[in-house]
């Protein structure tokens, strides 16, 4: 049966083609890493329970895109549902990384009046030999775009936890504060049943008053 | 579904490499055991001190005693005291622990007495199927469409036990001393392995140990007349379910795994086939002998009555030896009219005469659920063989028709082509599939040539594809003052070769180096000069890999470029928003039209068809069902044009309804985004042919072009 969560938060991977999406989500929700797999063509689906708290978990629910531009205008439309964002480049593809203030700005473009709390991936970090991005000047693109900086590699199991649950922290926090409020309409936030059994703290009755109004 | 883990990040990450590893958690097990101390050892009782020497027999005798069950089952000795060892599906999962297991023991032989062993050619033996690249053998494996290789798995396994045979028998008689740092498994599956083969050997070895020995280098070396006995009761197992627990298990497993079961293969091939093939005669691929637990690969007589092997089982194991009359397990097995195959592994023992003998109730006992156990395994594998008999007679049945199919076609279809494709009668053969002997000419004729494009236009086409590759710059990073549009299309040929190895990867010919590689970048290079206003788009290669598969490099070529020139191809290939969106309204009419409760469903979860049609359609489902059922879909796509494609999307959804309305968005979302991989064709097609394509007596084109013509006020999905 469905297990009981506190929120759920809706995710939109993004970047460039063959940096390693499908991979990296996949690491993170079956806790494998394949050889070789499709290109996604559209959009592809996964979940996973995060706890951030002990008793307390998020279901992420994970939109994985298709990275060639041309699938661009079908993929910005889902930017307005999600309430987070994975924007990956490939640290061993110079492209990639050149790219991603494209994705960010088509991606602001589009969820007006919402905005997205983005996490900037930098991924394959098992490739080091192969790095044409330094880790560096990464972390002063997502300074300047506001955004932390991960890297990641879904071969070696490198950081993928880290990444999705920092992420999810950061909006969790976001949500507790009222920055980001539950919306009739929108999917990104969704809250959950919650027990007063398990989850007695306040701000979590105050999450789930709020779903009820 | 969602995994619940929500242990540190490192603990999760570390846990990824053995994910779901029976065969790793039981090899563990196994070496911990074999590490373990002589009193953990007895803690796992068994048959152990059958082959142990003296020495260390006495260790084993307070534990041995207080053993709830004696069964010489190798699943007992290898799991933990948790298995539930009654269960016959346990019994089974045991099976393939054996098979990892011995080489343990192996490797510690081969440094201190490797003359027996041995031998000096470490070659593989270039007859044998197995391979050392662990990622070829998985991958094939893995496939869900390209036939399954069991048959090479037991082959790849079998040879094993023998010789894991052989081993025990060099420990027990060349190195006494060493018998300690024997693994239990080894042991164990010597002994099953002999119980399988030959009664008396078994009986010999259970009542004498040192003598065992003997019996035993003596029936390896005469490894003919054993066969012989192996040969003679054949039984028409299936070797896909022999494998199967493995095979679940290789499915699930990392890459990690992979290399482990890979190693593995590398290890028997290297030493282990080398004393096979040096041993007897000479083991050809196809050859049936290798024995596995009682089950060999089908290979003659497939549809031998359960019954009559039985019967020939035992008078030839009868004729082998003249047997122990006071054998327990004798008289067990005549009262049985049909062995069956899984239990010919689990023998009821008598506690060795070392032992002080069980209480007569307590023997009772374990006698009563000996016989429950090999009773129940015989009511599920008579009904597997009667199974099996059906599947085979359905197939037998299915290539039949097909044959005359193909016939028809070639005979009276194909010379008649303008005068006949419109006939009722071919129409109905149709939609029943075209033989795949024919698919090709029938795709190449239903889609025509509108484009007139020539065989010389197509290698115009390729050579400048070609030019442009030449003078393309190696690494795209470097040509950093570019501007985006530029940087895209110059992507796109990249982009292709990235795309190529991830085309139909479990097929593994489309690979580099596999022979359809250099022809599916060839047919997608030539396509991007001939129509460089569409380019390349991801999902075009799965649609040139299946016409590859169905025709010539040319032909193909002919075929894919007028197959994206129709309209709706042309509509998503160039992502022209408005008209999918007008697609999907058009789809959307008919699927209230049909499915009017499930239709309801989806909008309350707000489940739009953009969701799933996308994949479908950029494919043209090529890449969601399994290639044999895409190809009929495409068959009958290629008569009806577009208004199939959406017709089998309502045909799944149809098929599917009952489960789809129980789910939430994500799960209809990944349902329908990775559909199961077995979908029974025969049943899809009756819910496709029950899907009525007319809406208030429009049919889909006049649906369509209503739609486009007010096309502003339908534009629900993606313009949010």
């Amino acid at each position: 049966m469905e297990t009981i969560w506190l929120y759920q938060f809706r995710l939109i991977v993004i970047g460039d083609s063959t940096v390693g999406k499908s991979c990296l989500i996949r690491r993170f929700t079956e806790g494998r890493f394949a050889q070789v797999s499709d290109p996604t063509v559209g959009v592809d689906f996964f979940s996973r329970l995060v706890e951030i708290e002990p008793g307390k978990r998020i279901k992420l629910q994970i939109w994985d895109t298709a990275g060639q531009e041309r699938f661009r205008s079908i993929t910005r439309a889902y930017y307005r549902n999600s309430v987070g964002g994975l924007l990956l480049f490939d640290i061993t593809n110079r492209r990639s990384f050149q790219n991603v203030h494209n994705w960010l700005e088509e991606a602001q473009s589009h969820v007006q009046p919402h905005s997205i709390v983005f996490l900037l991936v930098g991924h394959k970090c098992d490739l080091e030999a192969q790095r044409q991005v330094t880790q560096q000047e990464a972390e002063k693109l997502a300074g300047a775009f506001g955004m932390r900086y991960v890297e990641t590699s879904a071969r070696d199991a490198i950081n993928v936890e880290k990444a999705f649950v920092d992420l999810t922290r950061d909006i969790f926090e976001l949500v507790r504060n009222g920055d980001i409020k539950i919306q009739d309409g929108w999917e990104g936030v969704k809250s959950g049943f919650v027990p007063n059994t398990v989850h007695s703290s306040e701000e979590v009755t105050k999450g789930s008053r709020q779903c009820f109004c | 579904m969602a995994n619940t883990t929500h242990g540190t990040e490192s603990r999760r990450d570390s846990h990824c490499g053995v994910y779901g590893g029976a065969i790793v958690e039981n090899g563990c097990a196994v070496k911990n055991l074999s590490a373990s101390d002589p009193s953990t050892q007895t803690n796992n009782h068994c048959h152990v001190p059958i082959m142990h020497s003296e020495p260390i027999l006495p260790a084993y005798m307070p534990t041995c005693s207080s053993t709830p069950l004696y069964y010489s089952s190798p699943q007992k000795s290898c799991s933990d005291q948790n298995q539930d060892c009654h269960s016959l599906s346990s019994q089974d999962s045991g099976i393939p622990t054996l098979e990892i297991n011995p080489p343990e023991p192996i490797l510690h032989q081969r440094s201190g007495d490797g003359g027996l062993i041995l031998d000096s050619n470490h070659d593989s033996p270039a007859t044998l199927p197995l391979d050392d690249d662990p990622s070829d053998s998985n991958t094939i494996r893995k496939s869900s469409t390209f036939p399954r290789s069991g048959y090479d798995s037991i082959r790849l396994f079998s040879p094993a036990l023998r010789l894991s045979t052989t081993t025990g028998m060099t420990i027990g008689g060349g190195a006494l001393n060493r018998s300690d740092d024997i693994s239990v498994c080894s042991v164990s599956s010597m002994s099953t392995e002999l119980s399988v083969s030959n009664e008396d050997i078994l009986d010999f070895t259970v009542t004498s140990d040192s003598s065992a020995i003997v019996t035993l280098e003596t029936d390896v070396s005469n490894a003919a007349s054993f066969s012989d006995v192996t040969l003679s009761s054949l039984s028409p197992g299936n070797p896909r379910d022999l494998w199967s627990p493995g095979s679940g298990v290789a499915e699930q497993e990392g890459d990690g795994r992979q290399k482990k079961l890979g190693s593995l293969a590398s290890f028997f091939n290297k030493s282990l086939f080398a004393r096979r093939l040096k041993e007897s005669r000479p083991v050809e691929q196809r050859d049936p002998g290798w024995k596995l637990f009682g089950k060999v690969p089908p290979r003659e007589t497939p549809t031998k009555d359960p019954k009559r092997i039985q019967k020939e089982y035992e008078t030839k194991s009868g004729r082998a030896g003249p047997g122990n009359p006071t054998s327990p397990r004798k008289s067990v097995r005549k009262n049985l009219d049909f062995e069956p195959l899984s239990t010919t592994a689990l023998i009821l023992e008598d506690r060795p005469a070392n032992l002080p003998a069980k209480p007569a109730e307590e023997a009772q006992k374990h006698r009563q659920q000996y016989e429950e156990m090999v009773a129940q395994a015989k009511k599920r594998e008579l009904k597997e063989a009667q199974k099996r008999k059906k599947q085979l007679e359905d197939r037998c049945k299915l290539e039949e028709s097909i044959g005359t199919a193909a016939q028809t076609w070639n005979q009276e279809i194909l010379p008649n082509w303008s005068t006949m494709c419109t006939s009722r009668r071919v129409r109905d053969l149709w939609w029943q599939g075209i033989p795949p002997s024919v698919r090709g000419k029938v795709w190449s004729l239903a889609v025509g040539n509108e484009l007139n494009i020539t065989h010389e236009l197509y290698n115009i086409c390729l050579s400048r594809a070609k030019e442009k590759w030449k003078t393309m710059p190696a690494p795209a990073s470097e040509t950093e003052t570019e501007d985006a549009g530029s940087s895209d299309r110059e992507s796109s040929l990249e982009l292709i070769k990235l795309d190529i190895s991830r085309t139909f990867p479990h097929l593994c010919i489309f690979q580099q180096g596999g022979p359809y590689h250099d022809v599916l970048h060839s047919i997608l290079g030539a396509y991007t000069c001939y129509r460089p206003d569409v380019g390349y788009v991801q999902g075009m290669s799965f649609i040139a890999a299946v016409l590859i598969l169905n025709l010539d490099t040319a032909d193909a070529f002919i075929a894919f470029a007028n197959l994206l020139n129709k309209p709706c191809q042309m509509a998503f290939f160039r992502v022209d928003h408005s008209l999918m969106l007008t697609y999907f309204s058009a789809f959307e009419v008919f699927f209230e039209e049909n499915l009017p409760k499930l239709f309801a469903h989806f909008k309350k979860n707000s489940l739009t068809p953009d969701i799933y049609l996308i994949d479908w359609i950029f494919t043209l489902y090529s890449k969601s069902l399994p290639l044999d059922l895409a190809c009929r879909v495409w068959d009958v796509f290629c008569r009806d044009g577009e208004e199939f494609l959406f017709r089998t999307a309502l045909g799944l959804l149809r098929l599917y309804q009952d489960v789809l309305t129980c789910m939430d968005f994500i799960h209809m979302a990944q349902f329908l985004t990775r559909l199961p991989d077995l979908i029974p064709a025969e049943q899809l097609f009756q819910h496709i042919a029950s899907i009525h394509m007319t809406s208030r007596n429009r049919k889909w084109g006049q649906v369509l072009q209503a739609l486009q013509k007010d096309q502003e006020r339908c534009s629900p999905v993606l313009k949010r």
